[in-house]
């Protein structure tokens, strides 16, 4: 991606994936075999051409892995109200130390989250489980999204959004 | 392999969503959303595939993919490793997944927009709990397989057919919790599958019929497989089977005159075939009110339970059970009040009583046979051997069922509070009891 290309995400799309959305990532091991985690958190830095994902590193073990090996990802974005769903991916992901403010950000995706859920019959304490992760547990991965797709249901699932290459 | 696909099955039901991810041939990983993930067997799962994307595109490219499911309950991670092996666009597994699609897009608003195009069989290489912080399981709701026990002991004491479907939905209810039932037998002359018997509705819907491939009941029939249904579906409902039934036919005739029992607004469904040396009989249906009211263990309950009942309807016919000793005579009653007009159509054994629609069919044929020895012969006492043996009433199979036509014929005397009744007078026989003097007419044709 050229230094000066604009980011594929515009401003309501990098709000969507920063709010309270499920996430998932994977990313691909040697011999093509795909690795899979959940996410716990999503920031973008100031310009939107970064993505930061938090995860559960005892969780994520191979997509670290695979990421540190070939730098390739994709994460998925969903809303369970209005199932609008994004895929971004990216070739240049790396395995980060969290930073300050990233377990703050962790506890306050569960939360948002969790509320999310609860008109759907899912109990606080159940999104906990999934979501919670200890402080020294949290590991992270940036990458800059060169490509995006809207996977909403429906006819327009899988095309790339307006902008993104 | 040390977590076994049938521990976590709780996780498939889709409560909450679970996640594929895919490499393509030049290793861009890729992650979608899953709308189902269908238990096959100990060592198989089959996904819904529903449209071209780049998950199918990468599987049939590269066949790995890593699927995350999550206990509702408990809220602990599995993640499956998968090898793609084929895909199946028809049969029992693929109606099965077609009519659970269904309910699952209605639930979620995306009737019209889920459609299944085939059903993708991967084979489960490993299972493995992702690290993370689950609560303890809830108890369970009931032990099924101590309700198993209890139901199919209540059936091995059956004397007759009646007395099998009475524990049968007795033991529904009782053990199992099920309110909402209904037993029907498959004529299989007809195509299509009669209600025999049923408990928990306003109308017993006695002698309603149902097309094969109608409806969850009718497809299940069709494709001998149980089909469970979690959310309510339009698609699937019973309304849409009844216009089915009636399409099928090309008539709004007579079938109408019996409404098939049945939730309006079912939530949970599930049907099972009966069979019997693997030949389908009949089906046992079961419903709620609730959403994901019956679990893959309820099913695998209520299969075994349908079982025992197949096994148990082969055996009672088989038996043949018949007392040769002499019974009392019976004193016919005295018949009072204005002649009934019989009227019965040759073509479809169709019987009505002063112009009400009775019955049709073998039960048509059969009452026709017992009302003409009546008014002939004065004949009351007969027994089923005999009427097993009678050529008018050609019966269509030798192993077609004569005591379900027999219990389904005196439900609707009762039902119709018709002046003629079945009843019985010892084992494999029975007396006719007429109360008001029968005229009979022979129509040619059918009346619809």
């Amino acid at each position: 991606m050229p230094l000066n290309a604009p980011p594929v995400l515009d401003l309501d799309n990098a709000r969507f994936i920063t709010g309270a959305v499920s996430i998932n990532v994977a990313a691909c091991r040697s011999g093509g075999f795909p690795a899979l985690v959940r996410g716990l958190g999503c920031r973008l830095s100031a310009d939107r051409s970064t993505v930061t994902l938090l995860l559960r590193e005892s969780a994520a073990a191979e997509v670290l892995e695979a990421v540190r090996r070939n730098g390739l990802i994709a994460a998925v974005f969903s809303d369970p109200p209005t199932h609008r769903t994004l895929q971004l991916k990216g070739v240049d992901a790396m395995v980060l130390r969290p930073e300050a403010g990233d377990v703050e950000l962790a506890a306050h995706y569960c939360d948002q989250f969790a509320a999310v859920l609860l008109p759907f019959g899912h109990e606080v304490p159940m999104v906990r489980a999934v979501l919670a992760c200890r402080p020294d547990d949290l590991a992270t991965v940036r990458f800059t999204p060169s490509s995006a797709f809207s996977q909403t249901p429906g006819p327009q699932a899988g095309e790339p959004l307006a902008g993104a290459r | 392999m040390s977590i076994k696909l049938d521990a976590i099955r709780e996780c498939l039901e889709g409560v909450v969503p679970g996640n594929i991810a895919t490499c393509a041939a030049d290793g861009t990983p890729n992650v979608a959303y899953l709308s189902q993930v269908q238990y096959v067997d100990s060592e198989h799962v089959a996904l819904s595939y529903q449209f071209f994307n780049t998950t199918r595109r990468n599987i049939l490219a590269s066949p790995y993919a890593r699927v995350s499911v999550i206990d509702p309950h408990t809220g602990a991670q599995y993640r499956l490793s998968l090898r793609y092996l084929r895909t199946e666009d028809s049969g029992p597994l693929f109606e099965n997944m077609k009519a659970r699609l269904a309910g699952i897009a209605s639930h979620t608003g995306m009737s019209g927009v889920f459609h299944l195009l085939g059903s993708d069989i991967y084979h489960v290489l490993d299972i493995e709990q992702v690290a993370g912080e689950p609560l303890p399981s809830p108890p369970p709701r009931r032990n099924l397989l101590a309700a198993l026990r209890a139901c199919t002991r209540s059936l091995c004491a059956a004397a007759d057919l009646d007395d099998l479907l009475a524990r049968l939905l007795d033991g529904l209810e009782i053990y199992f919790g099920i309110g909402h039932a209904m037993v029907l037998m498959l004529d299989e002359a007809g195509g299509h599958l009669f209600t025999l018997a049923s408990r928990g509705y306003a109308v017993s819907g006695v002698g309603s019929e149902i097309a094969l491939g109608s409806g969850v009941i009718g497809v299940a029939a069709r494709e001998r497989t149980p089909i469970r249904i979690g959310h309510f579906t339009a698609e699937y409902s019973y309304g849409r089977a009844i216009r089915n039934s009636l399409e099928q036919r090309g008539i709004a005739g007579i079938e109408t005159e019996i409404p098939l029992p049945g939730l309006a607004a079912s939530c949970s469904q599930l049907a099972v075939p009966i069979l019997a040396c693997e030949r389908l009989i009949g089906m046992l249906y079961v419903e709620s009110e609730q959403d994901l009211r019956f679990s893959y263990d309820d099913e695998d309950a209520l299969v075994t339970l349908a079982g025992h009942l197949g096994a148990g309807i082969r055996l009672l016919q088989q038996l043949d059970v018949h007392d040769d000793v002499a019974i009392a005579d019976v004193v016919p009653p005295p018949v009072s009040g204005a002649p009934v007009l019989v009227a019965h159509y040759a073509e479809n054994d169709s019987v009505f009583l002063d112009g009400d629609y009775l019955i049709k069919g073998v039960a048509g044929a059969i009452f026709r046979v017992l009302v003409s020895d009546y008014v002939n012969k004065g004949q009351i006492r007969f027994s089923n051997r005999e009427l097993r043996l009678d050529k008018r009433i050609r019966l269509p199979d030798l192993a077609d069922n004569l005591e379900a036509r027999l219990i389904l014929l005196a439900r609707r005397l009762i039902e119709r509070d018709a002046p003629v009744r079945i009843e019985k007078c010892g084992r494999g026989r029975f007396t006719l009891k007429v109360s008001r003097e029968l005229v009979l007419s022979e129509r040619g044709g059918s009346r619809s």
